[in-house]
């Protein structure tokens, strides 16, 4: 019974990394029909800078030293969010507006050599030794659950998930930004002709993306470390749940999220040789009954 | 000073003269109607003048301002609002939603993110109130996909509407509905119109319609305006009945065959 419970908030914790990280990948394609194959790479930025910024403000050895120590590090955290939302709000302006007029196999370029440029200037950056913010989790404890410890942190990862799901159905849905990004992902040609900037629109839904994907690698970091590579592997992951739940649909990443982070979960407990093949295998299915995926408009 | 005054306007297509050398002026509270046979060239001028094509010469004069040059979502803020021949609503948002974009539109303030749509009480209390004028109060929570085609027309216009521009070109506003839903839809436009001392130039092909609504009639044919007059001396004009029927006549088009 315990392991169960444990076994569903590791799930719902994978799942609420993974929304985050697919939410943005989903934005990013329901306004502006880019398929962001630096979104992983993006969500591993946010991870190391996350990392350095808390541990270069408070050193590595720093676990243990008290609530402020804890707190100044948990306010650093987002930085890594911060920052790559800031990359991408460079990025969309300079890089990929120049191509929109062009067939879009050439921003899928683009963002593939964005890919390889950001993985080889974080290996520049931080050095080929993995970064950690493990000293966040140390010092929040654990929880007992019945017989067995939990990590608390954990549980600040599944709050931070929910609420993200939850503000940026808000945003999406009851803001004035929301309307108009809604209505520019519906129909660029006619969101200008109704005078609305849609380059605004463009710059501001690509950073929010990007934000997402930061935030998924910053909330990461104190319990899994920054490694080379981890961007890559976020990203199959991402567009498997968005091909389960629907591309540019935020309830699809959410539910796909969930199955993911289940199957996940089970996988490594039942049958780990298979894990990412059975990921693949539902992806296949979904594609084959409803190849919009299961919220996805034709 | 007339409202708008185009300039020896221009542009073809190849060969083909979509636009010739249009001199078009429009009074300010003018309800003006474009006629003339498919291929005359009235969309592709509204489209010139609206910046969705660029002319290969002439001038587009707003109040003594010219906006030849600007850009859509420019002369969208110089006062230029137009509904399509084909609707243009978006369907995936509520039928209040896409009145209360266009008024974000016109205020300009896309980067307000925080900002509560729903809450927001001066936006939606003239979202409310553009409904009400056209007659969608019922259906404000609607998406878009969901209304009738009578319906989406009139909330084509009243996007157009909420812009509140200066002229208003609205593109065959009641093609592809039922002649019932026509008579409906016309005397809600012109009630609107006529009720804020609108400008608005309207793109029609039933002549009952526009010799019922216009002040003033503009005929085009072959790119060219061929004729211009209030309803009675269009009714009279025996060219105008030549080009638009076929035919001519004193009771040319009063005839039903």
């Amino acid at each position: 019974m315990d392991t169960l419970v444990i076994q569903t908030l590791n799930s719902i914790f994978y799942a609420a990394v993974l929304f985050l990280i697919a939410a943005g990948l989903s934005l990013i394609y329901g306004v502006m029909r880019i398929v962001n194959l630096a979104h992983g790479t993006f969500y591993a930025l946010g991870a190391y800078v996350s990392a350095w910024a808390v541990g270069t403000a408070f050193g590595l050895g720093a676990s243990g030293s008290g609530n402020l120590v804890l707190a100044g590090q948990l306010l650093l955290l987002p930085l890594g969010a911060i920052a790559v939302a800031a990359v991408g709000a460079v990025i969309e302006p300079t890089l990929l507006r120049p191509l929109y007029r062009r067939p879009e196999e050439y921003v899928l370029l683009i963002t593939f050599g964005m890919l390889m440029i950001l993985e080889d200037a974080m290996k520049f950056l931080f050095g080929g030794t993995p970064l950690s913010a493990g000293s966040i989790m140390d010092s929040m404890g654990s929880i007992r659950i019945g017989s067995l410890l939990y990590p608390s942190y954990n549980l600040v990862v599944i709050g931070v998930g929910i609420m993200a799901a939850i503000g940026l159905w808000w945003f999406i849905y009851r803001t004035r930004f929301g309307i108009i990004l809604r209505a520019t992902s519906q129909d660029r040609r006619m969101a200008s002709a109704l005078g609305l900037n849609v380059g605004r629109v463009y710059v501001q839904a690509f950073a929010i993306g990007c934000f997402m994907a930061g935030l998924g690698g910053a909330v990461v970091v104190p319990a899994q470390a920054a490694v080379l590579g981890m961007g890559v592997d976020a990203l199959i992951l991402a567009f498997v749940v968005i091909v389960i739940g629907g591309l540019g649909s935020l309830e699809g990443a959410l539910v796909g999220a969930l199955i993911v982070g289940f199957v996940r979960t089970a996988g490594i407990q039942f049958f780990a040789e298979i894990e990412l093949a059975v990921l693949y295998l539902i992806a296949a299915a979904v594609l084959l009954v409803r190849p919009t995926g299961l919220f996805g408009k034709a | 000073m007339a409202l708008l005054q185009t300039v020896d306007l221009k542009r073809y297509f190849g060969e083909t003269r979509a636009v010739d050398n249009v001199n078009l002026s429009i009074e300010e509270g003018e309800f003006v109607s474009l006629v003339g046979p498919n291929g005359a060239g009235k969309t592709s001028l509204i489209n010139v003048i609206s910046a969705r094509l660029t002319p290969e010469s002439g001038k587009i004069i707003i109040k003594g301002e010219d906006i030849t040059r600007l850009s859509v979502t420019q002369r969208v803020r110089a006062g230029i609002a137009r509904s399509f021949q084909l609707v243009n609503v978006f369907d995936d948002l509520t039928t209040f939603d896409n009145v209360a974009l266009a008024i974000f539109s016109r205020e300009g303030k896309t980067a307000h993110l925080g900002t509560l749509a729903h809450l927001d009480h001066a936006v939606a209390n003239e979202a409310d109130a553009v409904l009400k004028q056209f007659g969608l109060a019922a259906k404000r929570g609607d998406n878009a996909r969901d209304l009738s085609q009578g319906e989406r027309k009139l909330l084509d216009v009243a996007l157009a509407y909420a812009l509140k521009p200066k002229l208003l070109f609205l593109d065959e506003p009641t093609s592809g509905v039922s002649t019932r839903d026509k008579g409906q839809i016309m005397d809600t436009i012109a009630s609107v119109v006529r009720g804020e001392g609108i400008t608005a130039v309207i793109v029609e092909h039933d002549m009952d319609v526009v010799f019922k609504y216009s002040d003033r009639i503009v005929v085009m044919a072959q790119g060219a305006i061929l004729a211009q007059g209030t309803p009675d001396e269009i009714r009279k004009n025996e060219q105008v009945a030549m080009v638009l029927l076929g035919s001519s006549g004193p009771d040319a088009f009063t005839r039903k065959d």
